[in-house]
């Protein structure tokens, strides 16, 4: 039996939609997971694909005829739907439990009987579980309930079954023991839509992925063009890593997970061995592009980390490009902000100490100039293809005002050059990370501050 | 994961739901034969056989006779009427409800009885004029509840609970304003005497109407009754397993609204035992409403005739019901909960 779904859209609510313009097809013994981040729609498309919700738009087909012009009951013969793991408000026994799927089999007049407690015990079995029959299903794990539901979905008897997120609040043998019976079933013809939270189960058990972020369809398709670092990245708002092994000359994947930005403290030595590990991933040809996020109080010498870095940078044959910011210094007085243009050494002021300030307020108060910025932007917004990128230093007005130098926010963004590095305060550092949370954090306030070397 | 106590024994469950079924006919038996003039077990045997040969009746009393076919049979079977209609709904309607602490009176019914009751006591209307209004007015409420909950696209479920409580105390507030103008003397006493409950001025004509109300609610309650459990799994789930939950409930609300109506009319305000009922059917059978609805319509009939006798002969003078079940059904129902929660969580 197949099912099929052709521009899917709902709405809870007008002007609100759930559901975008998604389209997927099951085939028999297919597994198809749909993955996406919460209230991204799954368990929305999982309810109209199971009848309960009527979409605003688009077809649901099964095997090319109109789900909604399928009688319930016919209806729920063919596609059951397993939800996830609840509590109901009564005590039933498992067997009570197995047995309402055979529900749309029975007429509004009937109960069950003998042929019908045959097929609910044949279904416990099936999944193991004959040993609980009698057992209240409220004092049953998460685990055996999830297969209980399973199992009413055997008995249920229909050959499309779609699951809302089986594998959550288990642990990794329920897990197991679930989708490996989900793989069994779908061996012997049934075919599963399921939502799900796990790119890995959907890495080791699915035949087909759909990714969907914000109600709409990502990437749907098979299984390795679809969980990729790009793509889950994409979707998850996560730096994803792929890991896998190489079988034979072929990349196997073995398991999604994200990335941890690694945060270390600045030692002495440490730009030493930055400039080594630059130059280990320049010469392994590492396609990902690398983020390095320097932080550090004020004074404690940002610039002046990033000048030597771009000096060594040079020294090892890469080229360079992006703005620095050094302080200017008249009589040991901090009076001012220079804008650097790390291409070709030209500079601009671009910031003075604002006049007037009242005596007595020590924090310096800085006058921007809008045609210093205007240039910086026009840098930052024409910068060649470069080996490594610096961008010192982007603060308040970036971040948290949308003003200032916004195509440094953007090249980071884009991720366009192979090594790139960025100056913020520490005060800024949560935003930075939230925006790029593959960045590696440089702490450099411990260091002695000699800015003003 | 390890099970620390087994489930009750199925076959237990099933002599317990066999015994159950066939427990009003042998109260009913016993409780004939209770009262100020005592007759014998045999006597009441003889007297119904008579019914169809005239020859058993030798050697008995016109007064037993009369006691038992004029006097006490009606009170019994209406006593036995109301007890399964109150029973049955009230496991219907926490079925429906997916609320082990509702009763029929969720829609506001009762309350509604109660008012229609009141105002035609208090123009001075005869017994079946009060009957009828008190039926009248208790499906005026639930009518309320439901055209009020359809105000609401979203969540008619929960928002028709909302009305039902809403439209029970509107009508409980205007059958108290009943009881302040009401004559202090004659009808108030009339008034507060109906709110209790009791089945003290019960004749065989108040017998027809409720039977054949009770006994069609009920038999439509016993065909659909395994489609509560599926109903109890909430809308999406029974839309999912084919049933369609709107239709099926509105059905079932119907019917037990006239169950009730018509319990309420004939015999006041009982209160508790759609609430308690349901808890010991439970405890005796299990959840599943296959075996729950009749084990509730048989639990509720015996209850009520029980606390029925208790009223009419164990206490000098009679003790309203409303007062006796609320009195036996809330301590019981406190030990029930306490004892075994297995039956719902």
């Amino acid at each position: 039996m197949n099912l099929e779904a052709n521009g899917l859209c709902f709405a809870y609510h007008t002007g609100k939609p759930v559901l975008k313009d998604i389209s997927l097809a099951v085939q028999p013994d297919q597994i198809l997971y749909v993955l996406g981040p919460n209230g991204c729609g799954k368990s929305t498309l999982l309810s109209c694909l199971s009848g309960i919700r009527k979409p605003d738009q688009g077809s649901i087909l099964l095997d090319g005829i109109d789900l909604f012009s399928i009688a319930p009951e016919d209806r729920a013969r063919k596609i059951g739907l397993i939800p996830q793991t609840h509590v109901p408000a009564f005590a039933y026994t498992v067997r009570d439990m197995v047995l309402m799927g055979r529900a749309p089999h029975l007429g509004l007049f009937d109960s069950p009987r003998r042929a019908d407690y045959e097929i609910a015990d044949q279904s416990l079995e099936s999944v193991q579980l004959s040993h609980l029959r009698d057992r209240p299903y409220t004092e049953l794990s998460g685990g055996e309930r999830q297969l209980v539901m399973i199992a009413r979905g055997l008995a249920q008897q229909c050959p499309i079954m779609l699951m809302d997120e089986p594998d959550a609040h288990l642990d990794p043998q329920n897990q197991h023991r679930v989708l490996e019976l989900v793989a069994q079933l779908s061996g012997q013809g049934v075919s599963f839509v399921i939502a799900s939270h796990s790119p890995n189960n959907a890495l080791f058990y699915a035949d087909r992925v759909l990714l969907m972020k914000d109600g709409a369809s990502l990437a749907y398709g098979k299984v390795s063009d679809i969980l990729t670092e790009p793509l889950l990245s994409t979707a998850y708002e996560l730096d994803m890593a792929v890991i896998g092994d190489v079988d034979e000359g072929i990349p196997v994947p073995r398991a999604i997970v994200p990335r941890r930005p690694t945060y270390s403290r600045m030692e002495p030595d440490d730009i030493e061995r930055l400039e080594t590990n630059l130059a280990k991933v320049f010469a392994d040809g590492q396609e990902s592009p690398q983020l390095i996020i320097v932080t550090g109080q004020s004074g404690s010498g940002k610039s002046t980390w990033c000048k030597e870095l771009s000096l060594r940078a040079k020294g090892i044959g890469l080229s360079i490009g992006g703005i620095l910011s050094p302080a200017v210094f008249e009589n040991g007085e901090k009076t001012g902000i220079d804008l650097i243009n790390l291409a070709d050494g030209s500079h601009r002021r671009l910031a003075g100490q604002r006049q007037g300030t009242s005596s007595g307020v020590t924090t310096p108060r800085w006058q921007f100039d809008e045609a210093t910025l205007d240039w910086g932007n026009i840098i930052l917004g024409n910068l060649p293809p470069t080996d490594l990128v610096i961008i010192d230093e982007l603060g308040p007005l970036e971040f948290r005002r949308g003003m200032g130098l916004q195509n440094g926010l953007r090249v980071i963004d884009e991720r366009a050059h192979p090594v790139m590095c960025v100056v913020v305060r520490p005060s800024l550092l949560s935003d930075a990370r939230k925006r790029w949370p593959h960045g590696l954090v440089m702490d450099v306030s411990g260091k002695p501050g000699d800015g003003r070397k | 994961m390890t099970h620390k106590k087994a489930a009750p024994a199925a076959h237990l469950q099933t002599l317990a739901y066999i015994i159950l079924l066939a427990l009003p006919l042998l109260l009913m038996l016993v409780a004939l034969t209770l009262g100020r003039y005592p007759i014998s077990l045999s006597d009441v045997v003889r007297i119904f056989l008579s019914l169809v040969d005239r020859s058993f009746a030798v050697g008995i009393s016109d007064t037993a006779y009369n006691l038992v076919v004029r006097v006490r049979l009606p009170r019994i079977l209406v006593a036995l009427l109301i007890g399964a209609s109150l029973g049955i709904t009230g496991a219907g309607f926490q079925g429906i409800f997916k609320n082990p602490l509702v009763d029929s009176n969720i829609l506001g019914v009762t309350s509604g009885a109660g008012f229609g009751a009141a105002l035609a006591l208090l123009l001075s209307a005869e017994p079946w004029q009060v009957q009828i209004s008190a039926f009248v007015f208790g499906l005026i409420a639930v009518a309320l509840a439901f055209v009020g909950s359809r105000l609401y696209r979203t969540a008619p479920m929960i928002v028709l609970t909302l009305m039902g409580i809403l439209i029970g105390s509107f009508f409980m507030s205007l059958t108290s304003l009943m009881k302040t103008i009401a004559d202090p003397l004659d009808t108030l006493p009339a008034i507060t005497f109906w709110l209790l409950g009791g089945l003290t001025g019960i004749t065989w004509r108040d017998v027809p109407w409720l039977a054949v109300i009770t006994l069609a609610g009920s038999f439509y309650l016993l065909l659909t009754r395994w489609r509560f459990n599926i109903l109890s799994l909430g809308d999406e789930e029974a839309t999912a397993l084919g049933v369609n939950p709107n239709r099926l409930k509105i059905a079932m609300v119907v019917f037990s609204t006239l169950m009730t109506a018509a319990a309420v009319a004939a015999g006041g305000v009982i209160g508790w035992v759609g609430l308690v009922i349901p808890h010991a059917g439970r405890i005796l059978v299990g959840p599943d409403h296959k075996r729950l609805l009749p084990a509730s319509l048989s639990l509720g009939a015996s209850f009520l005739l029980v606390i029925d006798n208790i009223s009419r002969i164990a206490l000098p003078g009679e003790v309203p019901l409303g007062v006796l079940t609320g009195l036996i059904g809330v301590p019981l129902l406190i030990i029930l909960l306490f004892r075994n929660r297995t039956g719902w969580q």
